[in-house]
């Protein structure tokens, strides 16, 4: 594991909550195969390393979300600006005029060069106006410096040699008078800047510039979010006789965007003490990892510096970074952050998971194992428990071979799915990750233990892959097959009942697919039914049999519905009618039911004639060979 | 219980013993500390009419009552499961006469062994809770019927190992089911009691295609399509508290509740409506100090005489088929103290044994009258 072994301090002032932070395992007596079992159980951690490293590499082109944005935090961090703040001193020639000027309007804008309007010499375009509203160094005025952000030096060159950019001060008279504006080029400003040896050292670069004010003609455009000042120059102008020269202090300062953090009050000016690991540990960025091994009894505690994650070596921007890429990208284990005043703290513990035993033994072939893959919706949740032993230790890769079809798992709002699963050999084949799909940013819960296995997702349509994948296709099945072997082994492995007649049943029975739950038994449904009729007193027997008949046929058929009876009542007389003939009496009932049905509603006029239609046929036909 | 109207109150028998028949102890047993629930002479077959199966914690043994007062030992098979306790034992055979011992008990499987190879034939597991008894059908001895404490009663094929029929349900016990039997020539009917201080009726008339299709069954057991009775054709309250024993008379039924009696009565049955019916009490055979729950009475095969222990360790022997009742024998000793589970009489009554909580065999037999 990379890092920095911490060693326990001899003297130190700290808390005993630190003590038990860096514990050694000096303290631990083993015997000698425990310090085989114990070595072994902490190469775990050692073991994925490879894998990360591979993951990485691919990693570099093609980086997986959480990677970019950390990566641009880390470059924001770097980056340098350029803090330029303008302000007026005073004016130069002051004979001239004496009316107040302020409030005075300084703009960082940008000259638009397709303009136009004729009458107009100059539009400008600019974002926000400060207002100055005195002179610099007056004592009780807070408005008297415009601040501008510009990017760095270097940037700043192609942007100042276009000559578009420009400071303006703007006046607006208050009575009387004409407005006022004067132009500084920003090319100047960068050309004196790129000189000057203070800029470049971090230290504050000034200088002073007059600055002709020109009264024009102003016009002030505020559409969406850009705003215009078209200026005309007026011809009033040349009636002046002076120009007013206002001079200007403009002060740049480079800055790099700090971030603020809890953390950084590790500076180096605390630290008191001599010792390196304390240093180490107060840096800000500096990151202690305890691995947990041989079931928990012993810890190993390494450092890393920089926010950087132990396993892949990647720079996390800060703690809350490296908090979300440890569980999202190192699925393996468990991670428990702890922070303090003194440290920022990682325990890391191994995952062990019974669902998932994808230990590969030597000589079977990864891609012909079944494969499973589960995806959950669920919030974010801290892993509580530290887990025990940590014999099979399954590597764990990220899932990104999904088309964009996949909208579920790349359903970022719900916190994060959890995405597993995916085979060595299997990757391999594919190298060209398609950038749609980066499914592994979304795995940002991914600190969870698995006890559900029920929620098999089917992983994507084989046929969406292109050809090129084929071979990976071919060793992933869809939800329903892969979930099935699980299911059996759970069927097979104890004795299961009928639930009604409670007679052990065979496995084949189990496995069927027929459920018996609510059947009905025909037979003594029947039998009940006769009974139950045989209670009433005041029924024919004749009223019976036909109600018997008519409750089993219904049962049988499984009529439910008030449209259904019509239909029935033809079926009926199809199937009973050879019978009802022969007892006139069943054939009376029958219509009598029938008539009932239509007084009711239930039966239309045209099926009950229908219905003895019926009846008819089947008296002819019983009767002709009585005839004949 | 129905008020009888006058001239129909039942004939209560006599304590006074008639002396009709003298018996003396010939043998005791001590089969061990644990009690014993039953004991059952062989009717089934005439080969073993001297042979009895006595049931008591997780054993079954099988002796041979001999001349003299002998009783030998014959097999002796001994549950698995040390927590095993029988209640019941019953001797049935298969289609070409082979001997089994049936026994079920608290772990609610049935056992059948073998006896003629001393092997356990089949298990019958599907009861929900302990058996209390087993009865054997005469005239079919494969069938069986059990009684459980799951308020069913089930009805079993020994040779092919199918449950056929479940008698529960919506009409069916509402308690333990104690006891049951068969009729002894109409082989459509049983009757059980219970806990529920009901006898019921049953009949498996209806569904009688599925016993004679039990027989000749080729699929797996399991497969057998069980069918449930839910109805009885009869039911009485012909007592107020556990019916424990029940057995018929011919068309009547005898049975015995906590109070100190056996009662024998006719039960009515309306052809049109079944389940509706009266029970008609003929006579009582009084037990003192039969107050105990499960103690059961037994017959001689031509059911001449009736044996029944008290849980003072007495015998009381009455004559069944005379009315009045007449009490044939009072048969007591000194050192028969413990209650008296189950009695066993001989095919003609000439012997009687008795088991007990204590793990004792007594032995009586008749005195030669010259």
């Amino acid at each position: 594991m990379p890092g920095i072994p911490l060693v326990a301090r001899e003297t130190s002032s700290s808390s005993r909550s630190t003590d038990q932070m860096c514990r050694e395992d000096s303290r631990v007596h083993l015997s000698a195969e425990e310090e085989i079992a114990a070595e072994e159980s902490l190469s775990i951690y050692c073991k994925p390393v490879e894998l990360y490293n591979i993951l990485q590499r691919r990693a570099v082109r093609n980086p997986s979300f959480l990677q970019r944005c950390l990566r641009y935090k880390i470059q924001a961090k770097h980056k340098r600006r350029i803090q330029m703040t303008v302000s007026i001193s005073g004016i130069v020639n002051e004979d001239v005029q004496t009316q107040n000027h302020f409030p005075l309007y300084i703009l960082l804008a940008r000259l638009v060069s397709d303009v136009t309007v004729a009458e107009y010499s100059a539009v400008y375009r600019f974002r926000r106006a400060c207002i100055l509203s005195s002179f610099t160094g007056i004592e009780g005025s807070n408005q008297s410096q415009a601040n501008f952000i510009l990017p760095e030096i270097n940037k700043l060159a192609m942007e100042a040699k276009s000559g578009s950019l420009a400071i303006l001060l703007v006046s607006f008279p208050n009575v009387g008078g004409c407005c006022l504006w004067g132009r500084i080029p920003l090319e100047s400003l960068y050309l004196s800047w790129e000189k000057s040896p203070n800029l470049s050292l971090g230290q504050r670069a000034g200088m002073i510039l007059p600055v002709e004010m020109h009264s024009c003609l102003l016009k002030l455009n505020c559409l969406n979010e850009d705003k215009c000042i078209l200026i005309q120059s007026s011809s009033n102008s040349l009636s002046m006789n002076k120009p007013l020269q206002l001079q200007v202090i403009i002060s740049a300062e480079e800055v790099g965007a700090k971030e603020k953090s809890p953390y950084n009050s590790y500076t180096c000016s605390g630290v008191s003490s001599s010792s390196l690991s304390h240093i180490i540990r107060l840096r800000a960025g500096n990151v202690i990892f305890n691995y947990r091994y041989y079931n928990n009894k012993l810890q190993r505690t390494e450092v890393t510096e920089d926010f950087s994650c132990p396993f892949c070596l990647v720079k996390c921007a800060s703690f809350k970074g490296l908090r979300h890429h440890l569980p999202a990208s190192h699925d393996l284990f468990n991670f428990e952050f702890w922070v303090t005043e003194e440290y920022q703290a990682v325990n890391v513990s191994v995952k062990t998971d019974s669902w998932r035993s994808e230990i590969v033994a030597d000589g079977i072939d990864p891609k012909q194992q079944t494969f499973f893959f589960c995806s959950k919706q669920l919030r974010r949740r801290r892993p509580k428990s530290l887990v025990q032993n940590a014999r099979h230790v399954h590597p764990v890769f990220l899932e990104s071979n999904l088309p964009a079809g996949g909208s579920e798992l790349l359903d970022k709002a719900h916190g994060g799915n959890i995405l597993r699963n995916a085979r060595i050999g299997a990757l391999e084949c594919a190298p060209h990750l398609p950038s749609s799909s980066n499914v592994a940013g979304v795995s940002g819960a991914a600190g969870q233990s698995y006890s559900d296995s029920e929620r098999v997702q089917s992983t994507s349509g084989n046929n969406l892959m292109p050809p090129a994948l084929l071979q990976f296709a071919k060793t992933r099945k869809i939800s329903m097959e892969r979930s099935d072997p699980r299911n059996r082994t759970l069927l097979q492995k104890r004795q299961f009942f009928h639930s009604h007649r409670a007679q052990p049943m065979v496995i084949d029975q189990v496995l069927s697919d027929r459920d018996s739950e609510d059947e009905v038994d025909d037979d003594v449904a029947d039998f009940e039914d006769r009974r139950m009729l045989d209670d009433f007193v005041d029924v024919t027997k004749d009223e019976k049999q036909i109600m018997h008949l008519w409750n089993s046929f219904v049962r049988k058929q499984r009529m439910l519905a008030d449209g259904h009876i019509p239909w029935a009542c033809e079926a009926f007389s199809k199937l009973h009618g050879p019978d009802l003939v022969k007892t006139p009496a069943l054939i009376w009932c029958w219509r009598l039911f029938m008539i009932k049905l239509w007084n009711h509603g239930l039966l239309d006029a045209r099926t009950m004639n229908n219905c003895n239609i019926i009846l008819e046929q089947c008296q002819k036909r019983d009767s002709d060979p009585i005839k004949s | 219980m129905a008020k009888t109207p006058i001239g129909l109150e039942p004939v209560v028998g006599s304590l006074a013993s008639s002396k009709k028949r003298e018996y003396r102890v010939t043998n005791r047993l001590q089969e061990g500390k644990r009690p014993l629930y039953a004991v059952v002479f062989n009717f089934i077959d005439s080969r073993y009419f001297n042979v009895f199966a006595t049931v008591g914690g997780n054993r079954v043994t099988v002796y041979q009552c001999l001349e003299g007062g002998v009783i030998a030992v014959l097999q002796s098979y001994v549950d698995e499961d040390k927590d095993e306790s029988f209640y019941t034992v019953s001797w049935a055979c298969n289609v070409d006469g082979t001997p089994f011992v049936v026994a079920g008990g608290i772990n609610g499987i049935i056992r059948v062994i073998d006896a003629s190879n001393e092997k356990i034939h089949k298990s019958f597991v599907g009861h929900g809770d302990s058996i209390n008894e087993i009865r054997t059908q005469p005239l079919k001895p494969s069938l069986i019927v059990s009684a459980s404490k799951d308020e069913s009663v089930r009805l079993w094929n020994v040779h092919s190992g199918i449950c056929i029929l479940i008698f529960a349900g919506a009409g069916g016990h509402r308690n333990e089911v104690l006891s049951v039997d068969f009729h002894p020539s109409d082989i459509h009917r049983i009757a059980s009691c219970g806990m529920d201080n009901t006898v019921k009726i049953w009949s498996m008339k209806e569904f009688w295609t599925y016993v004679e299709k039990s027989f000749t069954w080729t699929d797996l057991p399991s497969k057998f399509p069980t069918k449930y009775v839910q109805f009885p054709v009869f039911l009485a309250s012909v007592h107020s508290n556990y019916v424990d024993c029940n057995r018929w008379l011919g068309d009547f039924i005898l049975s015995k509740s906590v109070d100190n009696e056996i009662v024998l009565w006719e039960p009515k049955m309306k052809e049109q409506s079944p389940g509706e019916g009266t029970a008609d009490i003929l006579q009582k055979y009084p037990v003192p100090e039969c107050d105990i729950w499960f103690i059961k009475f037994s017959c001689d095969f031509h059911y001449n005489a009736a044996a029944i222990g008290n849980r003072e360790g007495k015998i009381f022997v009455w004559e069944l088929q005379s009315s009045p009742p007449v009490l044939i024998a009072r048969l007591s000793h000194a050192q028969s103290k413990s209650p008296i589970r189950q009695t066993a009489m001989s095919f003609d009554g000439s012997t009687i044994l008795s088991c007990c909580e204590d793990g004792t065999i007594w032995r009586w037999d008749a005195v030669p009258t010259n």
